[in-house]
């Protein structure tokens, strides 16, 4: 008979003290994804990504963190998938991108043209609602990236109603019959998953 | 920020091995998952022994997500790696459509499950094949019915392939009446209520089913003479 194994997965809150005595509770999620973790936190009315993307494609992102198009994004699992996918290819040194964060957006998009994955999945100048992403991310880091990004931070779940359910078709190829079947995140997971088996 | 050289692998649990590939039960970033792995057959020649391998892995993967592109169920796919030759794909909480017409035998047949089942059978292999794809081992214990939703589910694209001609097509509903005999002949006739499903869902139901009616007269393997 097979055995159960308890479920890993174990989204904390994160607590973090800011000032003396008050305690400031952040929206941040943790996910254990492959022996490493994923810190996730979701922004809307960002008003400087056009910073954070001169930033991040200077390299000069302190800490380095991965940016994505948020309203791309129905429910954390298919990011997950992405993450473990990316964490896998970094095991074996076998990177498409530069980095692991790079990789986790074109790994996010299902598709592979590189650039074209990172300006869709990626934030532009004008993108106000991200998701931000780190591995094996620290709580000072966090704090850090928190505050590099300026907008509101919200709960993770609000994705699924935030969605732009017909950017994410178009995006990933979904047909409606496809969909009387299965659900959107099952749909964008399949194509991360297949992606190279295509 | 630090990684692990080696992504850390969740215990897993041994469930089955066919011919090519082990089934495990393991966990893929908190959720319950069922990983294939398809192992390197001695006999063969090295080179082509890998070269085989990943073509299977890469076309089952393939043809998973196609069938779902067409509006037939298969357990989401979460990951595919050509390295350890390994599919890993969503746990789904079902009973496989065997054991459920095993026990209609046993127990008496629930007529209306029965051709709910049946009909939804003959519905998915109507789009299936439809979308030219073939599944190719088409048994029960390939289709399982999933307990919450009760929808039907189809397992094992190891054998699949992309085809249009009716040839294909009928080998493969063949395949699965040959099945339905030797395994459920105390059901009755189920392969009439899946081709009348078959015949309202695909839309060139007539060449296939004249083609079945010559393979059956033939067998599955077409004659090689002349």
């Amino acid at each position: 008979m097979v055995q159960r194994s308890a479920p890993l997965l174990s989204p904390s809150t994160c607590l973090v003290f800011s000032g003396r005595r008050s305690v400031k509770k952040l929206a941040m999620k943790v996910f254990e994804v492959g022996g490493t973790t994923l810190c996730l936190s979701l922004f809307t009315d960002v008003t400087n990504s056009k910073e954070l993307l001169d930033l991040m494609q200077s390299a000069t992102l302190e800490p380095e963190v991965a940016f994505l198009n948020a309203s791309l994004i129905p429910d954390i699992f298919p990011v997950l998938a992405a993450a473990h996918k990316t964490l896998v290819a970094k095991s074996r040194d076998s990177l498409t991108t530069r980095t692991p964060h790079s990789e986790l957006v074109y790994n996010y998009s299902g598709s592979k043209h590189i650039s074209e994955s990172l300006k869709r999945c990626g934030i532009a100048d004008n993108t106000s609602y991200i998701l931000a992403a780190r591995f094996g991310a620290s709580a000072d880091e966090m704090v850090t990236i928190e505050k590099l990004i300026k907008g509101n931070e919200i709960d993770l779940k609000e994705l699924e109603e935030r969605k732009n359910q017909a950017q994410i078709q178009k995006h990933y190829k979904i047909s409606n019959l496809e969909l009387e079947v299965s659900s959107l995140a099952d749909a964008i997971t399949c194509r991360i998953a297949a992606r190279d088996a295509l | 920020m630090e990684f692990n050289s080696q992504v850390k692998e969740n215990s897993s649990f041994f469930i089955k091995q066919g011919a090519e590939a082990r089934v495990f039960e393991s966990s893929f970033v908190g959720k319950r998952c069922i990983v294939k792995e398809r192992f390197s057959k001695k006999y063969r020649h090295p080179i082509l022994d890998t070269k085989l391998t990943l073509k299977r892995l890469n076309a089952e993967a393939r043809c998973m997500t196609k069938a779902r592109r067409l509006g037939v169920l298969t357990p989401v796919l979460y990951a595919v790696d050509v390295v350890s030759h390994t599919l890993t794909f969503e746990y789904v909480e079902a009973s496989s459509v065997k054991d459920v017409f095993l026990d209609f035998g046993s127990h008496g047949i629930v007529e209306e499950r029965m051709n709910d089942i049946a009909f939804n059978i003959g519905a998915a292999l109507g789009k299936l094949h439809d979308g030219g794809l073939i599944h190719g081992d088409l048994t029960t214990s390939n289709m399982l019915i999933c307990k919450d939703t009760n929808s039907l589910v189809l397992i094992d694209f190891g054998l699949s392939f992309t085809s249009t001609i009716p040839e294909d097509k009928a080998v493969d509903l063949y395949v699965l009446e040959r099945a339905l005999v030797s395994m459920h002949s105390s059901c009755g006739n189920v392969m009439d209520r899946i081709l009348a499903g078959y015949r309202k869902s695909s839309k060139q139901w007539c060449s296939t089913l004249n083609k079945l009616a010559q393979v059956r007269q033939r067998g599955r393997k077409r004659t090689m003479i002349g």
